[in-house]
């Protein structure tokens, strides 16, 4: 047998192995120990020396065009090197992440509240705010465009040099009006969920230095550091090789970090130092991060749903609006996830779906954890409730009728081959002892007059990692040194939560070698080729693929040599403990580290790159149907709530929370991104929002922008994994990292209206909002 | 464990902002090393300790006040030391994140969130330690619901604290078998 037959065997072996060696075992994150010791590791940590400050000035206004940028008082305070306008950029200005609409530095106009306008370089920071108040810009307000339905009005002012309108997408499925004609029942509603930040801890921030080959290298926190250095080299008109990108630990991801403000934050740097040759150090502060910062989108949905007396969904007709802000970001995607997740994870024979992603004057929405997902969910959800309402069936009935099986088409009559979501279902249902708790809450309600109780169910699909929003591959480089250490090093990132470790686990795993042997190494784009973007939750799918690609290579490298000093076939070759022995015989094998300097000894290279493609995924442009994505993540979370019906207040008691993972490579990884996500979605269901006056964000501060405290967190969070195997993630892993932030929101606002008895269909569900529900209520009551 | 060189840093790290104040003169001991330095009068404490002293696992997350990151021992309390201006520390001693760790050895709120996998990406992890740290000398023997309020200052986006809370139990625990031994 061939190294190469021996490498497809194995790797189909190890796939299908039901036993792991280390896969699904405990292992902690790799950096974690450093994190707990205070030592630098963030990029504000790593900053030596001399340096200077670069700030952005930035606009007062949501639109207004700009008259004159008058720099010269600010030159002339002492401590200021330089002031950098869109006359001062070398190369291109064009900071867009994926679109080129979005210039790093305003031209003639300002599109959004905080939009940058010019740079401030110099040193000590508070020498370079006081030097930002005296740049003197003059502008001209313009109309400010407040909302989307307003901005897709004909004769609205428009936001760029194009239709207010950026995408109109579409689902076709069936007959709508003869699925309508069928069904019994028909329910329609308008939901509408608010603008919120993915609020990384850490804030954007970016150290740049000349080398002393005249290259410039730039420290930062990111997700995707090969977006950032080729927008960097562009907009410094420089070459390939006059940049260098290094992610630094980074505190936090949540979407905004793959998007537009890493790219501003290391261009602010890398200019200044070519602007002055200095070092120079950038760093948003909250106010600014959380002004410009990419936002979940802001949508207003509009469900009509029909089923039949039985419960069974008819037909289904959706209209989507995603408030983008002033620049496109990645709002043309979301709304494409959002639209094609609209039906929630239900059969539905006749749909019809527009959805819109429009410009405003707003700040901008782009990337956050769940993509769109939240926000669809959310709407699908109370629509199944309020049908199950209007039936006078129970919520779990009505899914129970119409869930996605398999066999079962989605809204783009994709045919579902696992049977993940039913499994998920079931089990929070009877965790959570559901049918129980119902009638418990609905008898106390029933005699309590201020605390009332109420246990909301909402299930999910997830269509996996990318497909229809770019090119799903990964690239992971593994080498074993001389002493028989490994190390692990790609493009794709860390931000906490545990998914290169992963790549660790599945590189150990198939060297048959403990994790602790396995080191990963720092992203940096001159040490490694592009593996894509680190979003998406593909890390553990796609990336896992590319390091069991890499790790069988070096596997059949080493099987190789092995089997000459063993005197056995390749194939006979077990690799475990450090071990590599014949059919797991330790008195006949060699420990894994000796194995290692005999091959490098006889010259095998041991330094290989690891690849993965996911195939192609295919839809119709102008239907939507087909098949969007390799995979569905499948979930299900059932949320116990207490609303004080005198304040309005909502508290989460509990979470029961089932999903479906695929394949557990990574079990720590796993709770933590269950327990963090959980938090999270409930933050975005109960008191986060960004809100614009006007175009202005009036509440970019932690006391404005309130996010959950240990004390909001529910006393428990019962995380479920279950595993039904993915048809393409490594070992037939599912996309885990964003899921637990879809669901919460919709779960949430079930269990309240269980609860109050009425339905609230607008978020976040704060005090005010929960309490003018009740009263209207109880006006109707009377 | 890999102990920290203590190297007294009595030079600044990185050049302060040309002088537009009369510099003040300050003494602070910080994890058991006394300090001097002049410092403008509105250098905020965590800059001191950030860029001053080159002490940086004491992190920054907002500017008002809110998220605990900066969260330090000042005197036996924790306090928010973006909330504190430098000069308001003369005389004071102060300890940090980088000063739990004795002798190469964890402390046990260390070890707890190291084994208990209190963190994810880890940025608000040293304020959260400093915080249960002083939230343990307060309370040796705190409810889960001590825990939750004790803190409610420290904000972490990654974790939903459940982790969090454990581990600062399971220190707690570890601390009071530690008195009794020495008892
Ligand atoms: S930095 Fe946020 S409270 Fe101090
Ligand atoms: S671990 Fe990231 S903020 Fe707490």
């Amino acid at each position: 047998m061939s190294s190469e037959e021996e490498i497809l065997k194995r790797f189909a072996a190890i796939e299908q192995a039901r036993e792991f060696y280390i896969i699904g075992k405990k292992v902690s994150r790799v950096d974690a120990l450093d994190a707990v010791l205070g030592r630098p590791m963030y990029t504000g940590d790593l900053v030596t020396g001399d340096f200077l400050f670069v700030k952005a000035v930035r606009s007062p206004y949501a639109h207004a065009l700009i008259k004159g940028i008058d720099i010269s008082r600010a030159l002339k305070q002492r401590g200021i090197e330089a002031v950098i306008t869109h006359r001062d950029i070398p190369g291109e200005n064009d900071a867009g992440s994926l679109i080129p609409d979005r210039p790093l530095l305003a031209v003639d106009k300002v599109r959004h509240y905080g939009e940058a306008v010019a740079l401030v370089v110099g040193s000590g920071i508070e020498t370079v705010e006081e030097a930002i108040r005296l740049v003197d810009v003059e502008y001209e307000p313009l109309p400010v465009v407040k909302d989307p339905f307003e901005a897709m009005k004909p004769d609205a002012p428009r936001i760029q040099n194009r239709d207010n309108i950026v995408t109109h997408f579409k689902i076709r499925k069936g007959n709508i009006e003869e699925g309508f004609s069928k069904a019994d029942i028909i329910v329609e509603n308008t939901y509408k969920t608010q603008f919120m930040d993915g609020l990384p801890l850490e804030t954007e921030v970016a150290y740049a230095f000349p080398e002393k080959d005249g290259r410039i290298t730039c420290i930062s926190s990111m997700q995707n550091p090969f977006d950032v250095y080729n927008k960097v080299v562009k907009i410094l008109g420089v070459g390939p090789e006059d940049v260098r990108v290094i992610q630094a630990a980074t505190g936090g991801g949540f979407g905004p970090k793959s998007d537009e403000t890493p790219i501003d934050i290391a261009a602010y740097a890398c200019l200044a130092v070519k602007k002055t040759g200095k070092p120079a150090f950038a760093v948003f502060t909250r106010e600014e991060a959380t002004t410009v910062q990419s936002k979940r989108h802001a949508f207003t949905i509009r469900h009509k749903t029909g089923a039949t007396r039985d419960g069974k969904l008819v037909a289904w007709k959706s209209e989507l609006v995603a408030d983008t802000g002033a620049y496109i970001s990645k709002g043309h995607l979301v709304i494409a996830r959002a639209t094609f997740h609209c039906t929630g994870p239900y059969e539905v024979p006749h749909v019809w779906a527009d959805g819109y992603c429009v410009l405003t004057n707003n700040t901008i929405a782009g990337s956050t954890r769940g993509f769109g997902a939240p926000q669809a969910h959310f709407a699908a959800e109370l629509q199944m409730d309020a049908l199950a309402k209007k039936l006078g069936i129970d919520p779990v009935e009505i899914r129970a009728r119409n869930i996605l099986r398999p066999g079962s088409l989605t809204a783009t009559s994709q045919r579902i081959d696992d049977a993940g979501l039913e499994i998920c279902f079931g089990k929070v249902v009877e965790t959570a002892r559901w049918h129980q708790k119902r009638r418990e809450y609905e008898e106390l309600n029933r005699t309590s007059s201020r605390i009332k109780k109420g246990i909301g169910i909402a299930l999910l699909y997830h269509g996996n990692t990318l497909g229809p929003e770019g090119e799903d591959f990964a690239t992971v480089h593994v080498r074993i040194e001389e002493d028989g250490s490994v190390v692990v090093q790609t493009g794709l990132t860390e931000y906490g939560t545990g998914a290169l470790t992963s790549l660790v686990i599945i590189v150990a795993e198939i060297l048959g070698i403990p994790a602790s042997w396995v080191r990963m190494e720092r992203p940096d784009t001159s040490a490694v080729t592009s593996s894509g973007p680190t979003v998406a939750s593909r890390t553990t799918v796609i990336g896992g693929r590319a390091a069991a690609d890499a790790a069988t290579q070096l596997r059949g490298r080493l099987a190789e040599v092995a089997a000459g000093l063993l005197g056995c076939s390749p194939d006979e070759l077990v690799f475990k403990d450090g071990v590599v022995s014949v059919g797991g015989d330790r008195r006949r094998g060699i420990g894994f580290r000796e194995l290692v300097s005999e091959a490098s000894r006889r010259g095998v290279e041991l330094r290989v790159r690891g690849y993965y493609i996911a195939p192609p995924t295919r839809w119709d442009p102008e239907t939507g149907q087909g098949a969007p994505y390799n995979q569905y993540t499948f979930g299900a979370l059932v949320s116990e709530v207490e609303v004080d019906t005198e304040t309005g207040l909502v508290v989460v008691k509990r979470m029961t929370a089932a999903y479906d993972a695929g394949r557990v490579i990574n079990p720590l990884g796993l709770l933590a991104v269950i327990e963090g996500g959980s938090i999270q979605g409930l933050g975005h269901a109960l008191t986060e929002e960004i809100i614009h006056e006007n175009g202005v964000v009036v509440n970019p501060s932690l006391h404005g922008y309130i996010i959950p405290t240990a004390s909001e967190a529910p006393e428990w969070i019962e995380p479920i994994a279950v595993e039904s195997p993915g048809r393409i993630g490594a070992f037939g892993a599912k996309a885990m990292g964003e899921i637990p932030v879809v669901l919460p929101m919709a779960s949430i606002a079930n269990a309240v209206a269980h609860a109050i008895g009425v339905f609230i269909r607008e978020t976040p569900l704060k005090p005010e909002r929960v309490l003018k529900a009740i009263r209207e209520a109880e006006r109707k009551e009377r | 464990m890999p102990r920290k060189k203590r190297v007294d840093r009595r030079k600044p790290r990185a050049k302060a902002a040309p002088p537009t104040a009369q510099l003040a003169k300050i003494n602070v001991k910080v994890n058991g090393v006394q300090y001097s330095a002049e410092v403008e009068p509105r250098m905020l404490l965590v800059h001191f300790i950030r860029d001053v002293l080159g002490l940086t696992g004491t992190h920054v997350g907002c500017d008002t006040g809110n998220c605990g990151a900066c969260t330090v021992i000042m005197d036996g309390k924790s306090v928010k030391s973006c909330n504190i201006f430098a000069v308001q520390a003369d005389g004071a001693e102060i300890l940090t994140v980088e000063g739990l760790a004795r002798d190469g050895e964890l402390h046990p709120v260390q070890q707890a969130f190291w084994e208990h996998h209190g963190l994810q990406c880890g940025f608000c992890t040293p304020g959260m330690l400093m915080q249960a740290y002083w939230l343990l000398t307060q309370n040796p023997s705190p409810t889960e619901e001590d825990v939750r309020r004790g803190l409610s200052g420290n904000l972490c986006r990654c974790t939903g604290y459940q982790k969090i809370v454990e581990a600062v139990l399971a220190a707690a625990e570890q601390m009071r078998g530690q008195q009794q031994e020495v008892r």
